[in-house]
């Protein structure tokens, strides 16, 4: 974390309203090089250029359930009503955060997909981005409309949050995101949350079949995984009309004796 | 250290130690041993706790899942998984998840060797295969739920495989690669004794692209490279590797058109003598590479500023025999385990088994403490990783 964005920390968690209070002043005395999360060095921007669509396959890592939320204008939905059978980008944020290969990074790239989705309507018809907050207490719909605002979404994207800790975290654990609040030794919440960047690429089924982080959280990488996606739907019957391989778990053959070649790489 | 782990800051509280079992040796089981590691511990150099999982299995290598509550580590011999929940208690971690199922999942591998976290994924290299137990190989993948999720078995040429390492922010892995089941689990005086056995090394490092899980480029590394190490550092884009039967350093270092070179860099010792370099270990500041040398029991600290020309600036006998070498994040500790292969390590008195723990100020490594594995009846210690009670209690660091 950067000593300014580290500035723009205490002044943002300042302005929370917390029903558990934070002591984000505190932090002033903490080497701000131990509040990095990971061991990944630095901003830790993808610096590559990433493989075509379609040149690759995305295998089922796991599948997720229904969940409650409530979106930025304070009215019930769920998960599943979001993402409408789509595919789906879920990226969980808190409001606050600004580590810099944290949730800004997240926002920030989800704001130059939406922006790439607007420009492609064909597209953003079928993809939708959802940003979730694991910090319901400060992150009310009302701070998540507000959030929105600041990104103008000009596609799908949407900004929800949870009632509290009941419904945040059976979704966060069937998605397999740990969060946790950051302490100080003597139990005071730091206003500050660990945890690892993670944004979840859902496939129609509700299957995940990525999960970014820093270093493949880039916007080109999603989108072409995004379109990979749809490519492999759109060649996929339609459901009930057979029983072709799914896109599921999937071994590559055992070496073939006697022969030396590579066995493909089916998913 | 996967970049994707959450990070310990500060000192760390235990070592975990991954240990071989040895007959008539406590209850001879492979097991997780705890050792505390901080000097203001009452308990400190001392074990804390061991969790045994039953009979022997030729336990190797083991890491953290990305967000370091589960401890994943392997049998080279029935590649059986164990998976140990460590942020419940991190002094006493216990075994939750055993997935003796692998070498079905995967179509016939065999020997899980490197485990390096994946966001919500377990990415394992492996050694061997089934059907010959000979050195073609493949890499797979499991969910943090320890679900299967693919195998991606190694290239044509290129059929080896030892390590796994991803540099994320190039969209690159690196493997490498040693031999199979069928020599790994052999005596290691009568292999070496076999040239015909002996011919079945690796000698390739393959580039892959990573996010596609395809091989680009098969780079010649011969004498079977073994650990990697991706620098750490922003714009640092190169690896390090050591060869076991060439005693060489390696780099591997992008090229201007995005390619990749593997050159040798330095000796390791007098490689007439085959000093069988094994573990390394580079300081996060990528200017420090610790090299272990198997037959002599010697670490040597190579300055590697300048990746080109590494040069030994601190040379130390650790024991009759050492294996693996880890560096503490803050690099100001370096710990050591003996066992290389339960039919490779030293016979008779020049079989120490043990765990140390050095200082390190830049210049020599001060011993600290050591762990007799034998005489606590354990067995033969092998791969090191790291916890801390702050870190699963959620504190900042405010300062030692």
């Amino acid at each position: 974390m950067t000593r300014r964005a580290f500035a723009a920390l205490l002044a943002l968690a300042g302005q929370a309203v917390a029903a558990e209070v934070a002591a984000p002043a505190r932090l002033r005395g903490v080497d701000p090089t131990a509040l990095g999360y990971t061991y990944a060095v630095g901003t830790f921007v993808p610096e590559y250029a990433p493989p075509a669509v379609g040149s690759y396959t995305l295998p089922v890592i796991q599948t997720v359930g229904d969940h409650p939320l409530l979106d930025a204008d304070g009215r019930p939905a769920t998960l599943f009503a979001l993402k409408r059978g789509e595919v789906a980008v879920v990226a969980f944020i808190y409001t606050t955060c600004v580590e810099v290969a944290g949730c800004p990074l997240g926002n920030a790239v989800l704001k130059r997909i939406d922006a790439a989705l607007a420009a492609e309507p064909s597209l953003a018809r079928r993809a939708q981005l959802i940003t979730v907050s694991f910090d319901p207490e400060r992150d009310t719909p009302a701070r998540m409309a507000e959030v929105r605002a600041l990104y103008h979404p000009s596609a799908s994207w949407r900004f929800v949050t949870t009632r509290g800790e009941a419904e945040l975290r059976p979704l966060l654990d069937d998605f397999g995101q740990p969060v946790a609040k950051l302490r100080f030794a003597d139990g005071r919440w730091s206003g500050l949350f660990r945890h690892v960047l993670k944004v979840f690429l859902l496939d129609r089924e509700n299957r995940v079949r990525n999960v970014y982080s820093v270093g493949f959280l880039g916007p080109e990488l999603v989108l072409n995984d995004v379109r990979t996606l749809l490519r492999e739907a759109d060649a996929s019957p339609p459901p009930g009309a057979g029983c072709l391989a799914s896109p599921t778990t999937a071994v590559s053959a055992p070496p073939p004796a006697g022969a030396r070649g590579p066995s493909p790489r089916r998913r | 250290m996967s970049p994707y782990m959450p990070k310990i800051t500060g000192q760390e509280d235990y070592v975990y130690v991954w240990t071989l079992g040895v007959d008539v040796v406590g209850d001879g089981s492979d097991k997780l041993v705890t050792v505390a590691a901080n000097p203001k511990a009452p308990n400190y150099g001392k074990v804390v706790s061991s969790v045994s999982v039953g009979g022997r299995h030729e336990a190797h290598h083991g890491d953290f899942t990305d967000d370091r509550r589960f401890f994943w580590a392997g049998g080279l011999d029935d590649s059986v998984l164990y998976v140990f929940e460590v942020a419940a208690d991190p002094a006493h971690p216990k075994l939750v998840r055993t997935i003796d199922s692998f070498v079905r999942d995967t179509g016939g591998v065999v020997g899980p060797h490197t485990f390096f976290a994946l966001p919500g994924r377990m990415l394992v290299s492996a050694l061997s295969n089934e059907r010959d137990q000979g050195g073609r190989t493949a890499m797979v993948t499991y969910n943090n739920d320890g679900k299967f999720v693919e195998t991606v078995w190694m290239p044509d040429k290129a059929e080896y495989g030892y390590d796994v390492r991803v540099q994320p922010r190039l969209n690159r892995m690196l493997t490498s690669s040693f031999t199979g089941r069928q020599n790994y689990m052999r005596d290691f005086g009568a292999l070496v004794a076999d040239p015909e056995a002996m011919k079945h090394f690796g000698s390739t490092m393959v580039v892959w692209d990573f996010h596609a899980r395809k091989a680009v480029q098969t780079l010649e590394v011969p004498g079977a490279p073994l650990e990697i190490r991706w620098a750490l550092q922003p714009r640092h884009n190169y690896a390090f590797t050591t060869t076991a039967l060439t005693s060489k350093i390696w780099l591997v270092a992008q090229q201007d058109d995005g390619s990749f070179r593997a050159a040798p860099v330095a000796d390791i010792g007098d490689p007439k003598k085959t000093p069988l370099p094994v573990d390394i270990s580079l300081s996060a500041d990528d200017r420090f590479l610790f090299v272990d040398t198997f037959m002599d029991g010697t670490c040597r600290v190579y300055d590697v500023s300048d990746p080109r020309k590494p040069r030994v600036v601190h040379q130390q006998r650790i024991g009759s025999q050492v294996n693996m070498v880890s560096e503490t994040w803050d690099g100001e500790r370096v710990y050591f385990t003996s066992s290389l292969l339960a039919n490779w390590d030293k016979k008779g008195k020049d079989n120490e088994q043990f765990l140390k723990a050095y200082g390190w100020d830049g210049k020599r490594l001060s011993p600290l403490f050591q762990v007799d594995f034998l005489a606590a009846g354990l067995g033969r210690p092998h791969i090191m990783r790291f916890g801390q009670e702050r870190f699963y209690k959620n504190q900042i660091f405010e300062g030692s």
